[in-house]
Formats: C-alpha cells, structure tokens, sequence
C-alpha cells in the first residue's frame, strides 16, 4: 500500500498522472495491478545508448516496479534477440534489427489502442513521413517493419494495422564528423571519406550493416554509381562498392575501424582521425573534451536510424500490463526529455518539451541558437550561449534522411563480403 | 661467493627492461586513474584527484559494476573448489595407467589448446538448441573448467611426478588404510601445490573473457562488464577499475602467499616428523 | 595403495569420473555440436538443420580464407620467435643469475603482477603510448629521432605482435624457467672443467637440457595466439583479420553455420601444430 502511494505522488510530480491514467484506464483493472506492481521484475536489454540505470531509477520511482537494465554491443543485442528469447521481458533493439528477429517469434505485437501517445508518435514511424510532403528515403524504414497484421502475425504489413512490432523510442539522423581544426576547410560531401588529402586519417565503422550504408553514400557522392535502392542491394553492387573501398583500404586510407562508441570517441580526440562515421553523443564526448568537432550536415543527405523496444513473447497477465505501462509512461515524456539532451530525438516531441527548459528546446530541437549553456543529463557541458546544434532543426536534420539502416536481401553475401573487406 | 660474469650486469638490464615493459601498462593505468574530473582517457593529465575511483562507487550511466564484480567473484571462488578437487582426485588417478588414460589425457592436453571461443561457440549452440538458458553459473561456470582444469591437472601431474612415496609405504607399514593415507600424509604433503592450483583455478575464472562470451546469459562477469564499458565509456573510470581489480588481485595472490607460508610451515613441522619416524 | 589402483581402472574411472563428466559435457559435445553445425545452413535469424557442404564451399573458394589463415600463421610465428627469445633470456636469467631461490621467487612474483590487472584494460593503454600524438612518438620527436611521428606503431601488425608478446611471453618464461632449475648444475660445472665456454655450455648443454619447456612453452604460445580474437582486433584498429576475428565476426551476425565450418578449419589447424610440436617433447614425463 505504501509502496502504491508513493508511487502516485511520484506520477503526480512528474506531471505524467494524466497520461498514465489514460493508459492504466484502457488497461481496465488499475486498482489490481497497482497493489501487486511493486513485485514486478522486467528485465530490458539493449545498447547503451538507451538502456540506461536512470531510466531504471525514474520507473521504479513513478511507476513503482523494477526494471532490469542490460547494457549490450550492438552485435550481442541482435544475437540475444534472436537466440535467447527466455533472457528478456523487454528488447531494445533498433528497426533493421527487427527484421531478422521477427521471424523468429520472440517478441509479439502491440496493440496500439493501448499505448495512449499513439497517435502523437511523429510519421517516420506510423506512415514513414516526417510531414505529408516527404519522399521516404531507401533502405529499412521503420514503418516498413513497423507493423503485423495481428497479435500473432508473422508477417510485416505496410498499413497501420493497429499491431506494432517496437514501440519507437530514439532515433536520429547520422553524418560524418570532422575535427575542423585539423581540416581546415569547408566539408560538404561524402565523398570526402575517401578524399586522398585525408589518406590514413579517415576511419569508417566495422559494424557491416551500418558501414555498407555510409560506402553507399560515399560512392554515390562520389558520381561512381546511383543505386535504385541502397537499402537492398545486388550481389553486382555489394561487390562494386567494396571494391571501391577495398582499394581504398589497400592504399592506406583508414587509420583503423571503430566498432564500438569509445572507440570512435578516442580515434577523434587524438587525432588519429580526422574525418569519419560517427554517432551523435560520440562528437558530444569529444566536445566535451575541449577538442573542436563537428556533426558534419552534407548535401547527399542524412543516414538514418532508429530504436524501439519490443515485448518478448512469454509476457503475460500483469506483467505483460506493466510492460504497457511503462511503454506509456517511456512515450510520456520524461525519458524524450533526457535523451534529446544528449542529441538524440524523441518518438514524442511535444510530450518531451514539458521535460526540457525553453532553452534545451530551443538548441537540440529547434535549431536555435542557445541562450545559455547547454549540459548534457550527467552535468557536462556540451555548449557555450550562442552555438547552435549541427545541421539545425528537427525538420531540417530528420527531413534529409537519405537512407536508414538496413537489411538487405542479399544480407548474408554482404556479411561475407564485408568479412573479406576487413581481411583484405 | 665468485664475482658475478659481465653477462650478470647486461642481462640484469634486460630483465628490467623486460619489467618495464611489463609494468607499462599497468603503471599508464595507474597514473591515468588519478586524472582530475576533467582529464580524459589519455595524457597529459588534467590535476589529480581520487573522483574516477569515487565516480566508481557511484551508479554508471549503463551496467552494473559491482554486481558483476560479485558475480565473477562467486563464479572464481566456484571455479577454485571444483578445480582444486577434480584436479587432485585426477592426479592421484593418473598416478597408475588405467583403461583410457592415455586417452583421457589427450582430452585434458585437447582442452587446454582448443580456442577459447569455440569452446563458447559449441556450448552455446548446445544450450540453444536443447533450448536450455544460458547462465553463468552453469554453462559459464562449465566453459570456465575446460579451461582451469588442465592447467591444475598438469600442476598435479608435475606435483605427484616429483612424490616421494616413501612416505605412503611407511604411512601403509604403520596399517594406515588407503584413504588414511590420503587424507594424513598425501594431502598435507601437497597442500602448498594445491594452493597453487587454487590460485591458478580463481585467476584464470576471474580474469576469462572468451569462453564466457556466449555462456554467460542475461547477467554479466566482470570481464565482460568491461568489455561493455569500452562500448560506452569513453571517461578514466575504467582505468579506475582496471587499478582497483589489480589492487584486488593482489590481496588475493598475498592472502594466498600467506596461506602458502602457513601450510609450509606446518609441512616442514611434520616432514621432520615423519624423518624421526624413518630412523 | 598403488596396488589397489594399478589393479582397479574401475577405481581410476571413479576418481576422474568428474572430470571426464565435465571434459564430455563442455569439450567433447561442445566440438561435435560445432561438426554437425558446421554442415548445416543459416537463414539471417536461425540455423536450419539440413546438410549442405556449402559453409566449407564458400571457405575454401574464398582467397580471403588463405590470406587469414596466413596471417593468423604469421602472427604466431613471429610471436613464437619473439617470445622464445625473451623467454629465454629471463628463465635462464632467473635459474643461472639469481642465486638464492627466495630472490627468485621473489623476482618471479614481480613478473606476475602485471598480469592482475584486466587483459581488456591493458590491452586498451597501448593506444595513448603508441598513438600518432602518444607518448612513444612525442618522446622521439623530442629527442630528435624523428621528425614526423611513427604511424605504424598503433594500428599495424607490429602493435598486434607488441600487445601478443605483452601478454604471452610469460607463458614461455614459466615453463623454460621450471625446466631450468631442474637441470642439475654439475653438468654444467663438468662442462667447464672440460673447458667449454660460456656460449658453448649455453648452445651444447642448456639449451638442449631445456628443449621440453621451450617445447611447453611454444605449445601455450602458438594455441593463445592462433584462437585470438580480440587482441588483433582492438591493435589493429580492425585493419587485419585473424581466424578467431573471421569465427567471431560470423557469430556476431548470427551466422553460426559459417562460424563453426571456420572453426572447424581452426581446430583441425591448431590439433595438427599441437600433435607435430608433442612429437618432440612427452608432456607427462615433462612436467
């Protein structure tokens, strides 16, 4: 009892009461779960760029149950989604991922008549249009794998059929880095990853289905080749565009290839690596560190992604009503809040606003100039008054998305292609 | 005492340039661990200051630290019993030739040369397809022993080579019944080895990464709560980690130096014992 | 009680029957399971039990396969070489120059402690020491050795080959060194007084006395670096593959039919060094 009062003085500070009310309301027995949450156990698994022991915290304290967090690689993360459904209640993993785990039969899908922000989830994820002019970019959209026909369904369908594979949670609109200072001049394309001026100071990422899709970017901006679609290569074109980086990688283009965030982190506070692939809070890190470092925007355009989390198959009864709730309460606001101060962006904006001071608002999702220093959720801080985010607004980042992570048809002859560009 | 050859004086320089070359890392750790709260992940050093190893203390943005210190920890101590048992029951066995020793044996050398990722490969698939969970205290903790096992076998195996067995012969003369024989003259004889093998069985667990990569389930070992902090932590609290672990590991190497002192002490007490017995 | 056993393998069965329970469970199924896989196919998500020689089509066919295999080759050679020499040179440091067993052990100790701290960890600080702006290459430019920093000193085979001898030369130190102090001194005195020099004891008489520690030692040095997956890849910036980087890659995608062909190749690979390197030394009697 004291445990469920404390936890409704908590919804209420957090200012989310009204949405989980809704949530608790559809759910139909608020009253049965409240008194028997406290017991609950969920174990969640993903990167460590969402599963984070603050978000444990903050549910524990609003919602009143426990959540398990493990932090992962991102190779063990589609591995544990695959092959070990028992070792999780909750997966957060990212939208291509989902299309190899999903035929699987590990997770199931939601009923989205129960998650109370539904119709508030920007159009990436629903219709794949961030607004109703926009072209939907190649490779893994998330809307594509975003949906089944049923509860049980198997198979993907391409409308919103009310049967969502993951709740989307963090996505973002990625880009080459650059330490300006050591460059000296303006960046404007891809095509400059394989610019011999960089030789042996260019790096690009040793994850296969991330990596082909920046080569694509490269070798398209480099007039070599326009793919009908990147996202789904032929076997001619995976071997075109290795090729072109194998040559490279033989004429001793790359430093070295990253594969996990410190890594990308430590090649670009150095100096080894002066240009290359790299995710958001990664040129945050080396900001951070007083080393000048830019989230370079590019006229070819954004590479894409994008995370949600996805229920695992065994859960049932009040722990399945508790994983709901805890989606709601994920799409409420406070965890849009705290991962948009680390540059990332909220599958529910506006609910994140009430959670973010005008001035954050402003700096990472309008593009505005900061009026005052901007720390990231740990106190560190990322920008002086005046500075304002790499490539600008939310529309302006997200609408340039050029092509999301993939996979591809022709996946496994990619994997092994790729083995071999590392070997070469 | 003849003065020391010229080759003395040059290979002592080796020998510490070789001690250097071993502590570099460790003392780069040592030193980067005390960075300031600013200071990074390399030099130069940005102030000192003890805020990485408080920053430990403290809950990370990811992971578990000390829960995954608690779990190696129990799965080492796990280790260090079984393979100190197996491997004395298999040394006292391997003393006489038996049916399938020979081939026994090659299994043990096999284990101790397959590469530590197959082992977790094959134990993996196993698990997965027997539709079994995996956990370290299980399929962890029987990878782990491939590994452990024949390290403390050879140690037996060198440890019985050199056995005098005089001592069992009187200790038989006197109507001593085999497992008498065992338990008062074979196993304190051994023991400072077995010390040995224990100290071996728990460094091996504590410090194995590869053979615990795809058997150790949702919770992870410390090894490989490393490995996921160098996925994310781009700050010296690891190095913090890697100085405070090898301040650990040395409480546990003095803990079991002592032990060692003790039990010869006690050996050489009762090894004149049994010399009196002789004359 | 040696009778007792030598005329009971019922006995000996019963004291090693936990250790071949767990050598059957966590070795012996372990291997045939990654056999079968090894057969079988993938799809991106799951294993399909069916039979197909495919996986060992695609390895073989493959000249990435024979350029790995020669790397992985390579890198334990050459660190067999190097570790063979330092080795060397501190066991018979320790055994010959160091007169009094409690400095030796002593010494011994001081060689170990290195090895407490995570290997991970360790393996992670060579890259500010050897980077492009790191300690070794700041310390030269001063020095005026150089005037343009060393780039292949981080992320190149010899970082790979530095953090291998880092971690393995002690495994070749161990067994040369135990090997050492067991060679009973007054051959060597006989030695001299036959009029043999320094050196002429050293190749004639030491060294040959050492062979099964060295024989130990190259066994521990040559399987650790063969079955490395991660070392190469952490040093060499994921620029050069070794089979256990192939093996573990394919893991990482799920691809597990794939992976266990390699390692099939692998382990087959490393039996073969092993039963040719036991040819010459009987482990039993040695220890």
């Amino acid at each position: 009892m004291e445990n469920s009062k404390i936890t409704r003085r908590g919804l209420l500070k957090s200012g989310a009461a009204a949405v989980t009310a809704v949530g608790a309301t559809t759910i139909g027995a608020p009253t049965i779960w409240a008194q028997n949450i406290k017991d609950i156990t969920l174990r969640q698994f993903g990167t460590g760029v969402s599963n984070l022991n603050d978000v444990a915290d903050k549910v524990k304290e609003d919602l009143g149950f426990t959540l398990e967090m493990t932090a992962l690689d991102s190779d063990s993360v589609t591995q544990r989604a695959a092959t070990q459904p028992n070792s999780f209640d909750i997966a957060d993993i990212e939208y291509w991922i989902c299309k190899k785990v999903w035929p699987t039969g590990n997770l199931q899908a939601m009923d989205t008549s129960r998650i109370a922000n539904y119709d508030k989830i920007v159009g990436i994820f629903r219709d794949g249009k961030l607004t109703p002019e926009s072209e939907i970019a190649q490779g893994t959209a998330p809307h594509t794998v975003g949906f089944v026909d049923g509860p049980d369904g198997k198979e993907f369908v391409q409308e919103q059929s009310g049967w969502m594979t993951l709740i989307p949670t963090i996505y973002n609109a990625d880009t080459l880095g650059i330490r300006p200072d050591l460059i000296g001049r303006p960046i404007s394309n891809w095509s400059e990853l394989l610019n011999p001026e960089f030789k042996g100071k260019a790096s690009i990422l040793d994850i296969s289905s991330i990596g082909i899709m920046d080569m694509a970017m490269v070798v398209e901006s480099m007039g070599e080749y326009t793919y009908p679609d990147k996202g789904n290569m032929t076997r001619e074109e995976i071997d075109m565009t290795i090729g072109i980086f194998t040559e490279a990688k033989q004429n001793g283009q790359f430093r070295a290839f990253w594969k996990s965030f410190d890594e990308s982190v430590n090649l670009m506070a150095s100096g080894e690596v002066v240009i290359q692939s790299m995710w958001s809070p990664a040129i945050t890190a080396v900001k951070s560190k007083g080393i000048p470092c830019v989230y370079q925007p590019l006229e070819e355009g954004y590479r894409s992604w994008g995370g949600g989390i996805g229920l695992s198959k065994s859960l049932s009864g009040l722990e399945l009503d508790a994983a709901y709730e805890y989606i709601n309460w994920y799409l409420s606001g406070w965890v849009g809040g705290y991962l948009m101060r680390q540059g990332y962006y909220s599958a529910v904006p506006e609910t994140s606003k009430d959670f973010m001071t005008e001035n954050e608002w402003g700096y990472w999702f309008e593009g505005k100039e900061a009026t005052d220093v901007i720390t990231s959720p740990t106190g560190d801080k990322l920008a002086e008054a005046g500075e304002t985010r790499d490539g600008g607004a939310f529309e302006e980042r997200m609408g340039r998305v050029a092509c999301w992570n993939a996979v591809m048809d022709e996946n496994q002859y990619m994997v092994r292609k790729w083995n071999e560009f590392i070997a070469s | 005492m003849e003065p020391r050859p010229k080759s003395f004086y040059f290979l002592s320089i080796l020998f510490a340039m070789f001690l250097l070359f071993l502590y570099g890392p460790t003392l780069t750790i040592g030193i980067l661990s005390f960075q300031g709260p600013g200071g990074g992940l390399t030099f130069p050093m940005r102030g000192t200051s003890l805020y990485w190893f408080r920053d430990l203390f403290e809950q990370q943005a990811v992971g578990d630290i000390w829960g995954s210190f608690a779990r190696s920890i129990t799965l080492g101590l796990m280790v260090m019993l079984t393979t100190v048992v197996i491997s004395v029951m298999g040394g006292l066995a391997f003393r006489r030739r038996f049916a399938g020793s020979s081939l026994l044996f090659y299994l043990i050398i096999t284990s101790l040369v397959i590469p530590s990722i197959l082992v977790s490969l094959g134990v993996g698939l196993i698990f997965n397809q027997a539709d079994l969970e995996v956990h370290w205290s299980t399929s962890g903790f029987g990878s782990q022993l491939t590994w452990t096992l024949p390290f403390g076998l050879l140690i037996m195996f060198a440890v019985f080579n050199r056995f005098d067995s005089s001592f069992e012969e009187a200790a038989r003369d006197q109507g001593a019944s085999p497992l008498q024989t065992i338990g008062y003259v074979v196993l304190p004889i051994i023991a400072p080895s077995l010390i040995g093998v224990a100290l071996f069985g728990f460094t091996l667990s504590y410090d194995e990464f590869a053979r615990t990569l795809l058997t150790s389930g949702s919770y992870n070992t410390l090894p490989l709560e490393i490995y996921g902090m160098t996925t994310n932590v781009t700050t010296p609290v690891l190095y913090a980690l890697g100085t405070l672990t090898t301040i650990f590991s040395l409480i546990i190497i003095g803990i079991f130096l002592f032990l060692a002192a003790i039990s010869g002490r006690r050996r050489k007490a009762m090894g004149s014992d049994a010399g009196k017995g002789d004359v | 009680m040696q009778k007792f056993f030598a005329r009971n393998t019922v006995a000996g069965w019963l004291m090693v029957s936990p250790l071949a329970v767990i050598l059957l469970f966590f070795l012996v199924m372990p291997i045939v399971m990654i056999v079968i896989v090894s057969f079988w196919q993938a799809t991106e998500f799951s294993i399909i039990p069916a039979f197909s020689l495919e996986n060992y089509e695609f390895l073989f066919g493959s000249s990435v396969t024979y350029r790995v295999f020669l790397n992985t080759f390579k890198y334990a050679l050459i660190t067999w070489a190097v570790t063979l020499v330092i080795g060397f040179t501190v066991a018979y440091y320790l055994a010959f120059h160091i007169r009094s067993l409690t400095w030796q052990i002593a010494l011994f100790l001081l060689c170990t402690i290195p090895f407490w701290t995570s290997n991970i960890i360790r393996m992670i600080s060579w890259i500010p020491f050897l980077g492009r702006n790191g300690i070794a290459n700041s310390t030269l430019i001063s020095w005026g050795v150089i005037d343009e920093p060393l780039e292949w000193l981080l992320f190149s085979d010899f970082a790979v080959i530095l953090a291998f001898v880092h971690l393995y030369t002690l495994f070749m130190v161990v067994p040369i060194f135990n090997t050492m102090v067991r060679i009973d001194k007054s051959l060597i005195e006989a030695a001299r007084d036959a009029g043999a020099s320094g050196a002429q004891i050293l190749w004639n008489v030491i060294i040959p006395l050492t062979k099964p520690g060295i024989m130990i030692g190259t066994i521990f040095v040559v399987t650790l670096v063969m079955g490395d997956f991660i070392t190469v890849r952490f040093m060499s910036g994921s620029q050069s593959a070794n089979v256990g980087r192939l093996i573990s890659n394919d893991i990482a995608l799920l691809q597990y039919p794939s992976a266990a062909a390699t390692a099939v190749v692998l382990l087959v690979t490393v039996l073969i060094v092993i039963g040719i390197l036991l040819r010459f030394v009987d482990i039993r009697k040695e220890l």
